[in-house]
């Protein structure tokens, strides 16, 4: 039986369908993108001027834009290349879906209508992304004296917040290190069922495992200055402010490193200790965990590197360290001073990069 | 099969097909007497590791029904499936000790079967089973090594340490899934050897794995073999002959052994 032509080859119309379709979408989406952007540049290069008689900015253009035309011009480009991929080449969209069915024969890129386009996209989105962040070359290399004060200031570094500043770099550290202790067990009991090699048993568990995921990739989507600032409301102004938010963060990262580690152990161990008659917590406890632990050592200790860096900004909120002194003289201009925090910032994380580095080495 | 023997193991219509429509065994029907040593020979890919992954269950067949000692396998579940598995040790081509755990701990990991749990989830056993595992790591000659990291060990050496774990178990049945192929050619008559021992000593019932004809016919009471998840053969280790090798084989195949057949 020819098993391999029956893997690789979708197995019904629908699923052939459904691939269709999302080529489709990829395609419209790239094509209307195309056109906007074609009608900002120009819109933006033939001078277009606002009733008040000035050039229009790039979000007044934006604002501009016939969306619905271009919306319903990139849809129908799209169906129109799809329809003719046989003449004109494959699109970028049935290139990219997997499951389509068609590929087109690998010619150079200069050959083919989806080189073309895409050499044109990238360039559309330079030209595009250079109006829009407004980059200003001319000032960027003409008016370095404004910020001249500033950068003397970093590098006459003055005593006077040495003290304050050795004092909450401490704190800082600490901070950190509540943090990754306080996320070690929680990442630790949710990585196992963040682990898809210890999930498939049941529909109940691999409900369990989507829910974990899915949680966790949330969780570490949101920034720690915004639980930084939830916790602050919570727990008050402070560096316990601060562990909370690092805390959260740290779990839902452990919990995806962890995971990924026990996903990728080697199954013998584990099917060796089945065998003997061991219950669910002793195949855990005698195939996985010994597997696991110097590589879950690593990441922790990484982890804790990482924090110290991040508790540096959880400061500049309030969430406690060595940041909560360095954000009002931002703010005043004291530029030595702020000079003299950042150094010692700096030379903290240099430290914590060599010795986490040189643990992690001997535990490996 | 001789009469008057019981029945260590029964497949009635065994099959196991994995996802994706990928067939291993079809139909594989097989009776095993209290202390056979019964080998089972067929090419990589034939099904051999999934016919012994069957028995004690490590894959759920698709098909078919499965006797332990009369008791049926296939349809026991979470602490009746624990008890019988008891029953059957397994070993394995790459030994799969726990790497970072001592020798000793290792072999005490045979009894996790009937060992308490909470103790055993701080690596604690009795008195007992260590003297026991001990006793066991003399017989096969590495009692000396019993504190010894278990991935300091040559891979002779965790063969064994495997096989005094496989005896903690106190099984009826080994199944032992390629035992030596992963072994100096040199080693592999040491390890069958403590493999035969059980088989001799103890009446313990062996369904083996191996490649190599040489010791399928200095080790083997009986010889079944697979293709493409089928038995093909079965018979005496006296009758493989260079036809039957062909058979089992392939027409391209050589026997990988000096002697003749």
């Amino acid at each position: 039986m020819p098993r391999g032509d029956e893997l690789s080859a979708p197995r019904t119309h629908w699923a052939k369908n459904v691939a269709r379709l999302k080529a489709l979408t990829v395609d419209a989406i790239l094509l209307t993108t195309a056109g906007i952007m074609v009608e900002f540049l120009l819109m933006a290069f033939s001078g277009v001027r606002g009733p008040t008689g000035m050039l229009l900015t790039a979000e007044e253009i934006l604002d501009r834009i016939h969306y619905p035309w271009l919306i319903m011009s990139g849809v129908i480009l799209a169906f129109l290349w799809n329809l003719f991929y046989g003449w004109i080449g494959a699109s970028p969209g049935r290139a990219l879906v997997r499951g389509v069915g068609e590929r087109e024969a690998a010619l150079p890129w200069s050959h083919t209508l989806r080189g073309w386009f895409t050499v044109l996209f990238i360039e559309l989105t330079f030209f595009t992304g250079w109006l829009i962040t407004e980059v200003d070359l001319p000032t960027f290399l003409t008016k370095f004296s404004k910020a001249s004060d500033i950068v003397r200031g970093l590098f006459h570094p003055s005593a006077t917040v040495l003290h304050q500043g050795i004092l909450l770099l401490v704190q800082t550290v600490f901070l950190a290190f509540m943090a990754t202790a306080f996320a070690i067990p929680v990442a630790f009991a949710l990585s196992f069922l963040a682990a898809r090699n210890l999930t498939r048993g049941s529909a109940l568990t691999r409900a369990v495992y989507t829910l974990t995921r899915t949680g966790m990739n949330f969780t570490r989507a949101v920034e720690p200055l915004v639980w930084a600032l939830i916790f602050i409301s919570w727990v008050g102004i402070g560096p316990f402010a601060g562990v909370l938010a690092l805390w959260v963060h740290s779990v839902a990262a452990l919990t995806k490193l962890y995971s990924e580690q026990i996903e990728s152990i080697d199954p013998g161990p584990v099917e060796a200790i089945t065998a003997t008659g061991a219950s669910t917590l002793q195949v855990i406890r005698y195939g996985v965990v010994p597997q696991v632990i110097p590589p879950f050592l690593s990441f922790t200790i990484y982890r804790w590197d990482i924090n110290v860096r991040m508790s540096t900004i959880i400061g500049f909120v309030g969430g406690g360290g060595i940041g909560y002194i360095l954000k009002p003289r931002v703010d005043l201009g004291e530029w030595g001073e702020v000079g003299t925090l950042v150094l010692l910032i700096a030379i903290t994380v240099w430290l914590m990069d060599i010795v986490s580095a040189r643990i992690r080495e001997k535990i490996v | 099969m001789s009469p008057g023997r019981d029945v260590a193991v029964r497949l009635e219509g065994v099959g196991k097909v994995f996802p994706g429509n990928v067939r291993a065994l079809a139909d594989v029907n097989l009776e095993v007497a209290e202390g056979e040593f019964l080998v089972v020979l067929g090419l990589s890919g034939s099904g051999k590791s999934t016919l012994l992954r069957c028995i004690n269950r490590l894959l759920d067949p698709t098909s078919g029904r499965i006797w332990i000692f009369g008791s049926e396998i296939t349809a026991a579940q979470g602490a009746e499936l624990r008890r019988m598995r008891r029953q059957v040790a397994m070993i394995f081509q790459q030994f799969n000790l726990v790497r970072r755990h001592t020798v000793l701990t290792n072999v005490l990991s045979g009894t996790l079967g009937r060992a308490g749990l909470l103790p055993s989830l701080f690596l604690r056993f009795p008195a007992a089973e260590r003297e026991r595992a001990l006793a066991a790591l003399e017989r096969v000659g590495i009692a000396e090594r019993a504190g010894a990291r278990a991935d300091a060990l040559s891979g002779g050496q965790q063969q064994r340490v495997a096989i005094a774990r496989a005896l903690m178990q106190e099984p009826r049945v080994i199944l032992a899934d390629e035992p030596v192929a992963s072994l100096d050619p040199a080693l592999r008559h040491s390890v069958m050897r403590h493999v035969e021992g059980l088989n001799r000593e103890e009446g313990l019932t062996v369904i083996c794995s191996l490649h190599d004809i040489d010791l399928v016919k200095q080790y083997a009471t009986r010889v079944v073999a697979l293709r493409q998840g089928r038995l093909v053969w079965e018979g005496a280790p006296g009758d493989l002959d260079r036809d039957t090798f062909h058979d089992i084989y392939g027409t391209d195949a050589e026997p990988a052994s000096n002697t003749t057949i």
